[in-house]
């Protein structure tokens, strides 16, 4: 029996690790899994190197589009743009300054929109690791008053939800998930449906009947009935609808207000439904 | 030990370019899947009990940054892992083709377990709906990089032996 336990020890210490993976799942799909201190180790390990690495990530982000900018310049002699170059340099430093400036004096203008009013700024540090998942994570944890359920947005629109928490961290389940549900109103005509994420075309608005009128261009907001997400915030716009010849409901193909890699700075929501003023 | 401290930093600095800097790839969303390699690269070269952690807790760790549900990736890489040591056997690795071919099989049985297991215990609906085309994508990026990780890996692994040697 020991020789037998020793020579397949790998295979069997492998099929431990699948048993126990099993049973992680199911405890956490019945949410039973409330304390996680490996991950919030882990969290712990990576945060201040997503910070840095997601610096980088923005510095050459901004650096190529820039770059792009500056294309067209790139014919004149080879004095001139070696000075541009120069310059460029320090108007780079110059310009991310007045970026970031921008985006958080829109945040404070959108937080002191919001009733009741209840905010935290937070940055984007990392994405998702995986293709299947889309989330992102912030730099604001517990510490910050985030808490599990908090909704994430930024001036242009809906952004996510808080699904797991840190001290000095959260993650964040993107509208573009196939796990995210939120409830929505076309603009146009007040009909009411569910946006959720999907793998082949973006988001969905799902559950949406044959005979209700959605047209493309129709522009998709938060109904507040879901009490995480303040009512009349922006989700998306249609930019497919799709009626097959039989089934109940229409096919509906939705264009997210946010594009979250493009994002820096997002707002937590720390007050249950609400509006936003208009 | 030397080793162990060796894949725990490759692992971290893995799990820390797949949630940033691979994220400006022209390829998005889909990113290439570089903690796949290591664990078939641990799961070909490195049969110990410990790897077989390993790849558990490089599924884990993905989990943690990524998914919503706990566990789903912790399951694939303990398969993937399985799945490689047990045919492990039967393969001459030498070849960088072959190895970029055991990457893309590995990848494949990822995605289908991801798809299968999400199937069965979280119910996403729709969950299925496109899958395939990640499947394909992500395997052939994995498979497309293989071989750069895999001579990575065992150049660091050399240098750290070379260091080890004269310790012992």
């Amino acid at each position: 029996m020991l020789a037998f336990l020793r020579k397949n020890q790998v295979p069997l210490s492998a099929c431990f690790c699948l048993l126990l993976s099993i049973y992680i799942l199911i405890a956490a799909a019945r949410g039973q899994l409330k304390n996680e201190p490996l991950g919030a180790l882990l969290m712990w390990i990576m945060r201040p190197l997503q910070i840095a690495s997601q610096g980088a990530v923005n510095w050459i982000t901004d650096f190529r589009e820039n770059y792009d900018t500056l294309a067209g310049f790139r014919t004149e002699n080879e004095r001139l743009r070696q000075r541009i170059q120069n310059l460029e340099i320090e108007r780079q430093k110059l310009l991310e300054a007045e970026a970031t400036n921008r985006q958080l004096k829109q945040l404070l203008d959108f937080r002191s929109h919001l009733i009741p009013p209840g905010a935290i700024t937070a940055t984007i540090i990392a994405n998702s690791a995986a293709s299947w998942f889309q989330s992102c994570q912030i730099d604001k944890g517990s510490a910050d008053g985030v808490r599990k359920g908090m909704a994430v947005v930024t001036p242009l629109g809906v952004v996510g939800q808080v699904v797991a928490v840190t001290p000095r961290a959260a993650k964040v389940l993107l509208l573009t998930d196939p796990n995210s549900g939120i409830d929505v109103l076309v603009q146009r005509t007040r009909s009411r449906g569910i946006v959720s994420g999907s793998l082949e075309n973006g988001i969905v608005l799902k559950y949406m009947k044959r005979s209700e009128d959605v047209q493309e261009g129709d522009r998709l907001i938060t109904s507040g009935m879901d009490g995480v997400f303040p009512k009349g915030l922006m989700v998306g716009t249609v930019i497919k609808v799709l009626k097959q010849h039989i089934g109940l409901f229409q096919f509906v193909e939705v264009l997210p207000a946010v594009q979250t890699p493009r994002t820096e700075n997002v707002l937590v929501v720390t007050t249950d439904g609400g509006a936003v003023k208009n | 030990m030397r080793l162990f401290l060796l894949f725990f930093l490759v692992a971290i600095f893995v799990l820390l370019l797949q949630t940033t800097l691979l994220h400006l790839l022209p390829i998005s969303p889909v990113v290439p899947d570089l903690t796949l390699v290591l664990c078939v690269y641990l799961g070909l070269y490195h049969p110990t009990v410990g790897a077989a952690l390993g790849a558990f807790l490089l599924g884990y760790s993905i989990d943690i940054v990524s998914s919503r549900i706990i566990g789903l990736n912790a399951f694939a890489m303990s398969l993937v892992f399985l799945t490689v040591y047990l045919s492990s056997r039967a393969i001459w690795l030498q070849n960088p083709l072959v190895t970029s071919f055991v990457v893309l099989l590995a990848s494949l049985v990822k995605g289908v377990a991801l798809v299968l297991v999400s199937a069965l215990f979280v119910s996403i609906e729709g969950f299925w709906i496109g899958a395939g085309w990640y499947i394909i994508k992500e395997a052939l990026l994995a498979a497309l990089l293989a071989p750069i990780v895999f001579a990575l890996l065992r150049r660091g692994e050399s240098y750290v032996n070379r260091f080890r040697a004269p310790a012992q």
